[in-house]
């Protein structure tokens, strides 16, 4: 990021909105909160200069707690939003956050394919392992036989496992941090941000209302880092998190090129697509129809 | 109106269209104003199609019942396709030792209908060509048939194949063969007229792809549906010359989804696919209504519901586009007619989609989609067109911003400033909520009904600034747009979509008078309901079992037709003689 110096005097005070936050005591949302606040500003980025998507579910009500420009739009559909809008100007920053609900059920396709596509944008994984918005229902990510609304008998469908689900993909960033950990989650969001190419960033996350198996107090005792590797070490570790929980940026792999930077027909042009709105004249292209 | 129809008929992939498209481009070269209209199959391979050319010295935009000349590639054609030629007609066929049914037979005398056996297998064997040779040998016969020298044919050829010297070759002698084999009566085509020599030769689809890149759209997202992709296929085959991002998503979601996150982050963007993918998008065409955020999707028309008739045509989904969406909000929706107008109404398309900030539906049809026109290439060249973005703000301007600009629930005619993400100026929230000036959550219901409000009056300035419905009438000899609504009118016959070109082509006298609705919603009726009040007989003419305008005319100023012609079949609709 080659931003301009007058941003070095940024401080938190200038992402803090004055809504009313509404999120449960004890959620892991303020965390995360606060990480992408700390994140933009240590990497100097100004609240009108990144574009912060969100899905529709707790993790959402982001939008009215930090300033930036911001776009809350559907549930499930964040990620194809933001990617759209990262493809029209590569200036911007653009952020996603959604929830393991929208991103694992609803929309699960848009996730493959970005991952697949790899624009280059930085997607942050709300994985509370629940529907908290519509109070507790399971999601794909939510052990099975767990007891939830919906399933008062416990849910019957297996766990998906996310990691093991996005190194399927071959994606070129992969992350995960917790909600407790703010200063390392600020490190890795910072690397997404970085990262050329779609950065997935898994975030395990307390909900103290209707997640009672992964609480914050777990996630705290079964967590450690680990440093990036390559991709076998760095997927083998993401997947197995029956003793403890690897985290930190697992693997990353820096010579991948973004759609953006694949497309033959925009190789070499130095303007974005939101520079080139104007009439254009059609004329060399009649020849064939003559 | 003076005019020939060529009819060629045979299984997909054996060549039909590259027959009808070659003796096209001759005959517009050579003069004449050529329609070229295509049915074919849901399949890849072996499916009856056909490719229907219209030739004239005068403007024609539709196809005849019947035609003058009909080629077949297989006995197919000629046992499906016999009873579409006129009397006297010629019927040109490739099938060896053929022998007519009894049935066949006494038509073939009836009409005296003149058959033609061309050895095509012979020729090229003997030539030593391969199959697929057999196409410029037909294009051949069919062109000494209707009189025009083989020189004209070979200069085409050398265009496409010049590169190639021994292909090249081999195409002359099969023009040579071919045109030496018919010794019958050539048919008389009108006299041409130069005038048609400078016109463009294009398919509603490649007008309209080629009516984004000059409104200044720079990105297509879109998922394969017919009759919504040859327009996909185009862009994506000159990008290299438009530059335009174009982009095939994983579904129709994600389509409509990357265009509107594209259009807020300030770039215009489109997405375009049929009914059952516009079904998918309709949730984010309600979102880009609260969120006001502009939005083109070309919903490209063809029977439903379901699967339906996949390659044929349909005007079934006006209403849809009008209602699609849950929830209230204003739009446009707007329909094009031919090659002409699915160039020129993409500019009017982006443009009410920034300046109102609201989704944008331009609906299509197979029928146009894929027909050749003839138009004129200073419509498409001219500079009657410009790019307006109303509201949005940059430069200077965004210093006075507030965030509670935004979404001003006091803004002139509903419409607030818009600023793009990445400028220096106080930041906002594009919601999906209800939300208050700025982009916050408000559930108050006094919140609620500003915002609501606000929004809705962007209806009221649409019907100010959306063009009439067009008035075509014949005057002083001439059938053109008349902006003088006074007059005499015996019959108001009232449409839109491609049926323009059938009603337009049927019209030969003063009495008959033709509304054409380019703008459906909202949907102005004052000029309707005051030539209605003065025609002796109104009639309505759709694509829909439903008589959908006819709906909408009726829920905004209660008029009801006197007849209603309604076709829902899959193929055009009816000549004007059903109606008068």
């Amino acid at each position: 990021m080659n931003q301009p110096k007058e941003n070095a005097g940024l401080s938190m005070k200038d992402y803090n909105h004055n809504n009313l936050c509404t999120w449960c005591d004890g959620c892991g949302n303020y965390g995360i909160l606060t990480a992408i606040k700390r994140a933009l500003i240590e990497l100097e980025l100004a609240p009108h200069q990144v574009l912060i998507c969100f899905d529709v579910g707790c993790h959402g009500n982001m939008s009215d707690t930090l300033v930036g420009y911001r776009f809350h739009g559907l549930h499930g559909r964040v990620i194809s939003l933001a990617a759209g809008a990262a493809l029209a100007n590569p200036d911007v920053p653009v952020i996603a956050f959604g929830g393991d609900g929208a991103c694992f059920s609803e929309g699960v396709g848009h996730l493959v394919h970005a991952v697949r596509s790899n624009y280059n944008m930085t997607f942050i994984l709300h994985n509370n392992a629940n529907y908290g918005l519509t109070t507790g229902q399971a999601s794909a990510l939510t052990p099975h036989g767990e007891k939830m609304n919906t399933a008062p008998h416990g849910t019957v469908e297996e766990l998906l496992n996310s990691m093991d689900f996005v190194f399927s993909l071959n994606p070129s960033f992969v992350a995960r941090g917790t909600s407790g950990n703010i200063k390392q989650l600020t490190d890795i969001i910072k690397a997404g941000i970085n990262h050329q190419g779609f950065s997935y960033i898994d975030v395990l996350q307390a909900c103290p209302t209707y997640n009672k198996f992964a609480t914050h107090e777990y996630l705290l005792g079964k967590c450690y880092e680990v440093e990036t590797s390559d991709f076998e070490t760095a997927r083998k570790a993401a997947v197995d998190t029956s003793e403890k929980i690897a985290t930190g940026v697992l693997y990353q792999d820096k010579t991948r090129s973004t759609f953006l930077d694949q497309l033959e027909a925009r190789k070499g042009i130095d303007t974005r697509l939101v520079d080139e709105v104007r009439k254009v004249d059609v004329s060399a292209l009649l020849a064939k129809f003559s | 109106m003076s005019r020939i129809s060529i009819k060629i008929v045979g299984a997909q992939g054996q060549g039909v269209n590259s027959v009808g498209e070659m003796c096209a481009k001759g005959l517009k070269r050579a003069g004449y104003c050529v329609f070229g209209e295509r049915e074919y199959m849901s399949v890849i391979m072996n499916g009856h199609s056909s490719y229907q050319l219209e030739i004239s010295n005068e403007k024609v935009r539709s196809a005849q019942e019947k035609s003058d000349v009909l080629v077949t590639f297989n006995h197919h054609g000629i046992k499906n396709n016999l009873r579409d030629l006129i009397e006297g007609g010629v019927l040109l066929h490739q099938t060896p030792q053929w022998k007519f049914g009894e049935e066949d037979q006494k038509f073939i005398d009836a009409n005296s209908i003149k058959v033609i056996y061309l050895p095509t297998e012979e020729i090229l064997k003997k030539l030593n060509a391969k199959p697929v040779l057999g196409n410029v040998l037909i294009t051949s016969v069919v062109w000494s048939l209707i009189g025009r020298s083989s020189d004209e044919l070979k200069e085409m050829v050398r265009e496409r194949f010049g590169h190639k010297k021994d292909l090249l070759e081999l195409n002359f002698k099969c023009i040579d063969e071919g045109t030496q084999l018919i010794e019958i009566e050539k048919l008389v085509l009108p006299e041409p007229d130069d005038c048609w020599k400078s016109q463009l030769l294009i398919t509603g689809s490649q007008a309209m792809g080629l009516g984004a890149i000059h409104a200044g759209c720079r990105a297509l997202f879109g998922y394969p549906m017919t009759p919504a992709s040859p327009l996909l296929t185009f862009l994506a085959d000159i990008q290299g010359e438009s530059k335009m991002l174009v982009k095939q998503a994983e579904d129709e979601i994600t389509a409509v989804q990357m265009m509107v996150g594209a259009m807020h982050a300030g770039t215009r963007a489109m997405t375009a696919t049929s009914g059952g993918g516009y079904d998918l998008m309709t949730e984010t065409i309600s979102l880009c209504g609260i969120s006001e955020t502009p939005a083109v999707i070309v919903l490209a028309q063809r029977p439903g519901p379901g699967t339906g008739l996949p390659t044929w045509t349909a005007q079934g989904d006006l209403l849809m586009a009008v209602s699609a969406g849950h929830g209230e909000f204003p739009r446009v929706v707007m329909s094009v007619s031919d090659a002409e107008d699915s160039f020129s109404l993409m500019m009017d398309a982006f443009n009410y989609a920034e300046e109102f900030q609201i989704p944008v539906t331009v609906l299509t049809e197979k029928q146009i989609a894929e027909s050749l026109f003839t138009i004129d290439a200073l419509q498409v060249r001219g500079d009657r067109l410009q790019v307006r973005r109303g509201r949005l703000v940059d430069g200077d301007g965004l210093k006075l911003l507030r965030a509670s600009d935004r979404y001003d629930p006091d803004a002139p005619d509903g419409v607030s400033a818009r600023w793009l993400p990445g400028s220096d100026a106080p930041t906002y929230c594009a919601q999906s909520y209800e939300h208050n000036a700025d982009g916050s959550f408000d559930e108050s219901g006094e919140n609620a009904t500003a915002q609501m409000e606000k929004r809705m009056k962007k209806m009221k300035g649409l019907k100010r600034v959306l063009p009439e419905p067009e008035l075509w009438k014949v005057n002083s000899e001439k059938l053109i747009v008349n902006s003088d609504f006074s007059g005499e009118i015996d019959v108001l016959v009232v449409s839109w979509g491609s049926n323009k070109n059938v009603i337009l082509d049927s019209i030969n006298d003063e009495s008959v008078a033709y509304l054409h609705y380019t703008y459906l919603w909202p949907l102005k009726t004052e000029k309707l309901v005051e030539l209605a009040a003065k025609a002796k007989k109104t009639v309505l003419v759709e694509g829909n079992a439903q008589g959908q305008l006819g709906m909408l005319i009726k829920q905004e100023c209660g008029l009801e037709f006197d007849e209603r012609v309604l076709k829902f079949d899959g193929r055009v609709s009816v000549p004007l003689q059903l109606i008068s």
